[in-house]
């Protein structure tokens, strides 16, 4: 028996409830047995035959980008569902979102499977079926030179960095409620949305330690530059398998437990392995590479002119733009009804800028990407994409705030120029397109400037549904280098070259307006 | 000089109006107003603020629209089916604060109107603006914008903005309330130019000279009725009722 074998059957033994265990072992022996023309019955989660594969590439070794091309993601969890999808003989599509996206979406059908080296967990269980593929174990990291400690009291009073939507939290809130009986302090938990975050945290001193899983600190150790140790291990029972996630189905479950068996039996779960040094020995080597210099131009400067990069921003761009430009067509008609008689139509209109002024941007984001495919199936299926349903809910909310703006502005532009509009024989439609909206054009375009440059901004939470816009896109390569700096410079050179631009657009548009200003109009004419 | 209210309102009279009625929810703005103004008639209507006046001269193009009694201008009745762009294409109108469009320039305020209304192409209009503009004596200023001329000469692009229409019938509603006394004698100077020229004309205004030297006939107005309608040589010498009397004992006083 091999290695893997040894190991699989090890984690047969002891995880696997006995129902699971048997339908694995019937699952191994029938492939080994019969012939192996014999096609593996599709699981139900592989839908419009397509496995869709949803993962936050922020961790690795698991799932990250392992390089400049954003879209392609790396990891143990990407080989094994990759083996997975030749196992089924299906093609196979990875969909990146924030970490906090990934359940909703499983939930939502956008789906197959969340392979995101998520911990196999009792209350994640609850609603999911999980099945696990890789040991791992519970770490608590601090930075070298960190005596080592002997048990989770110890971190009493300290504070340790989390990444936020995992479970580390929950089992620290757990620590701290023992703690509380016996009358020590707390540890203080900080939560970050992104693994690189939490690890910047300890690097640079804000927290004590951080919490993590043992072969992610392997892998990150030739970035670290042993610049952190373990400090320790707690003897957690749970947090010992990496697990794939699927919508609850027994018979999916079991066909997912018998592919997985299998590749452990056939060796390419060893390879995955191999291939991806998670073992300490591995690790040691890679901690001692030298320690780089404050600010590497190079990675800089290649960031500023990669693809994804551009990619990212002529995204964040054309989002923001699109979804201004939505905005202000519709919240027009709505201007002008609410300077209009009382309606039920205006009610309905008050109560509209009220909902979407009132709720935050980031809430709208997810209620459309994960709880509108609960009461519409359209928009579970492939064309709703992130863009789609960030220019969407952007839309919709930006019109809220645009309907304010352009109704102060068409309620100063004075009465009397419609009343000469009208005097002049002109209809309803020229008074307004040649009279009435130029004046008012001049008034709202400083507070619209202002709009769009907070929307463009605003674009960044659009990572939390996948979408691939500038922030997300540095985000992924932090999490793949470590170069917090060289990453956050570039993207803050494309921020602020899109702002500048925009701001030198309503330069030139004022200059326009020269006739509200006698001194300005009169300069003009000589 | 009154016609009969029940009379039908006459075809051939440039305006006719019997029996109209305006109400501003429980006020009365104007009270059963019946008159003609012939073709060519200079009307200047007089009476204290509130009186109705402006109100009265804007049923004549429906920017406010009247709510009993029958109006006919040029021989059609008025009501919520006419055709309002051929309405206010044959009556202009020019307002106390110009109501100019500020971000067009003189030139383009004049021909706005008959380009988009009448279709007139730009050369055209640009010409006959030209026109007009020379009238009121303020071609030089074409290209400037409004906010760079005085109230003077605003109120004269206004007027030759409204001519550019070639409007049969002119309303002015107070052209010089808002103006100095020398900005006051060029406007009523193309305002006697323009009677003279015989366009049908209605002004309500405080100007006494106009009144007197220009107008056919004075109406005087006050609380949405009409008290007298008399040429003006009567009305200043001897006016009928006791409220016209003490309208032009003030007007003297002050």
């Amino acid at each position: 028996m091999t290695h893997s074998m040894a190991r699989f059957m090890r984690r047969c033994s002891s995880r696997f409830r006995p129902r699971a265990l048997a339908a694995a072992l019937a699952g191994v022996l029938a492939i080994a047995g019969s012939a192996q023309a014999a096609e593996p019955d599709l699981p139900g989660f592989i839908h419009d035959g397509t496995l869709t594969v949803c993962t936050n590439p922020t961790l690795p070794p698991m799932t990250f980008v392992n390089g400049t091309d954003v879209n392609a993601v790396d990891g143990i969890d990407m080989d094994i569902a990759h083996r997975l999808a030749d196992y089924w003989h299906v093609p196979m599509v990875v969909t990146t979102m924030d970490f906090t996206g990934l359940f909703p979406s499983l939930a939502a059908q956008r789906c197959s499977m969340v392979a995101s080296g998520i911990i196999k967990l009792p209350e994640r269980e609850k609603n999911f079926d999980a099945i696990s593929y890789q040991d791992t174990a519970l770490v608590v990291v601090a930075r070298a030179g960190t005596p080592r400690l002997s048990s989770m009291a110890d971190l009493s009073g300290k504070t340790v960095a989390v990444q936020s939507g995992t479970s580390y939290s929950a089992r620290l809130a757990q620590e701290n409620e023992a703690l509380a009986k016996a009358g020590r302090a707390p540890i203080i938990i900080q939560q970050y949305p992104t693994e690189d975050q939490v690890v910047q945290q300890v690097l640079i001193g804000r927290v004590f330690a951080f919490a993590s899983q043992d072969v992610e600190l392997y892998y990150r150790q030739e970035q670290l530059h042993g610049k952190v140790s373990v400090i320790l291990v707690p003897p957690y029972p749970e947090y010992r398998h990496f697990a794939l996630y699927i919508r609850k189905n027994a018979h999916d479950r079991e066909l997912l437990e018998q592919a997985i068996a299998t590749m452990g039996q056939n060796g390419q779960m060893a390879a995955i392995q191999k291939k991806w040094a998670i073992s300490p020995d591995a690790a040691k080597a890679l901690a001692n590479t030298p320690a780089p210099p404050m600010f590497r131009w190079d990675t800089f400067f290649s960031a500023l002119t990669s693809a994804a990069f551009m990619r990212g921003a002529f995204i964040t761009l054309a989002v923001a733009v699109l979804s201004h430009f939505t905005a202000i067509m519709i919240s027009i008609p709505m201007a002008l009804a609410l300077n209009g008689r009382d309606s039920l139509l205006k009610m309905a209109l008050k109560g509209y800028v009220s909902v979407f002024r009132g709720a935050p941007t980031l809430l709208q984001l997810l209620f459309i990407w994960n709880a509108l495919p609960q009461f519409l199936p359209i928009f579970r299926e492939a064309w709703f994409t992130p863009f789609l349903a960030t220019w969407l809910s952007l839309s919709i909310n930006e019109s809220a705030y645009q309907v304010e703006i352009n109704r102060a502005a068409l309620g100063a532009v004075d009465k009397g120029q419609e009343l000469a509009g009208d005097a002049l024989a002109m209809s309803r439609r020229q008074v307004y397109r040649h009279v009435i909206f130029p004046q008012a054009l001049r008034i709202a375009l400083p507070p619209t400037i202002n709009e769009f440059i907070s929307l463009l901004k605003t674009t960044s939470l659009a990572s939390v549904i996948s979408l691939q816009e500038l922030l997300a896109v540095t985000q992924i390569q932090v999490a793949r280098t470590f170069e917090f700096t060289e990453y956050y410079a570039a993207a803050l050179v494309y921020y602020l070259a899109m702002v500048f631009f925009f701001l030198f657009l309503q330069k030139r548009v004022e200059r326009r307006f020269a006739w509200a200003d006698r001194h300005k109009a009169t300069a003009n004419e000589s | 000089m009154n016609p009969d209210p029940k009379t039908m309102p006459d075809p051939s009279a440039m305006i006719s109006v019997r029996n109209l009625s305006k109400l501003y929810k429980d006020f009365i703005a104007l009270d059963r107003i019946s008159f003609d103004v012939q073709r060519g008639e200079k009307i200047v209507v007089l009476g204290p603020s509130g009186s109705g006046k402006s109100t009265l001269i804007r049923c004549f193009n429906r920017i406010e629209p009247h709510d009993s009694g029958i109006l006919s201008i040029d021989g059609r009745v008025i009501n919520a089916q006419t055709d309002l762009t051929q309405l206010r294409a044959t009556v202009g109108l020019v307002f106390q604060n110009y109501n100019l469009f500020p971000h067009l320039s003189v030139l383009d305020n004049c021909t706005l109107a008959p380009r988009l209304v009448k279709k007139t192409p730009r050369a055209d209009a640009e010409e006959m603006a030209m026109r007009f503009l020379r009238q009121v004596n303020i071609a030089e200023q074409a290209n400037k914008y409004p906010i760079q001329l005085s109230g003077g000469q605003q109120q004269r692009v206004a007027i030759a903005r409204a001519l550019c229409m070639q409007p049969e019938v002119m309303l002015f509603d107070e052209p010089t309330a808002a103006l100095d006394p020398e900005a006051i004698s060029g406007v009523v100077g193309i305002m006697n130019d323009l009677a003279q020229q015989g366009i049908t004309t209605l002004c309500v205004t405080h100007e006494m000279g106009f009144a007197r030297h220009i107008a056919d006939r004075i109406i005087f107005m006050d609380k949405g009725r009409i008290l007298e309608i008399t040429p003006p040589a009567e009305f200043f010498t001897n006016p009928r009722t006791q409220r016209a009397r003490d309208f032009l004992d003030q007007m003297i006083s002050y």
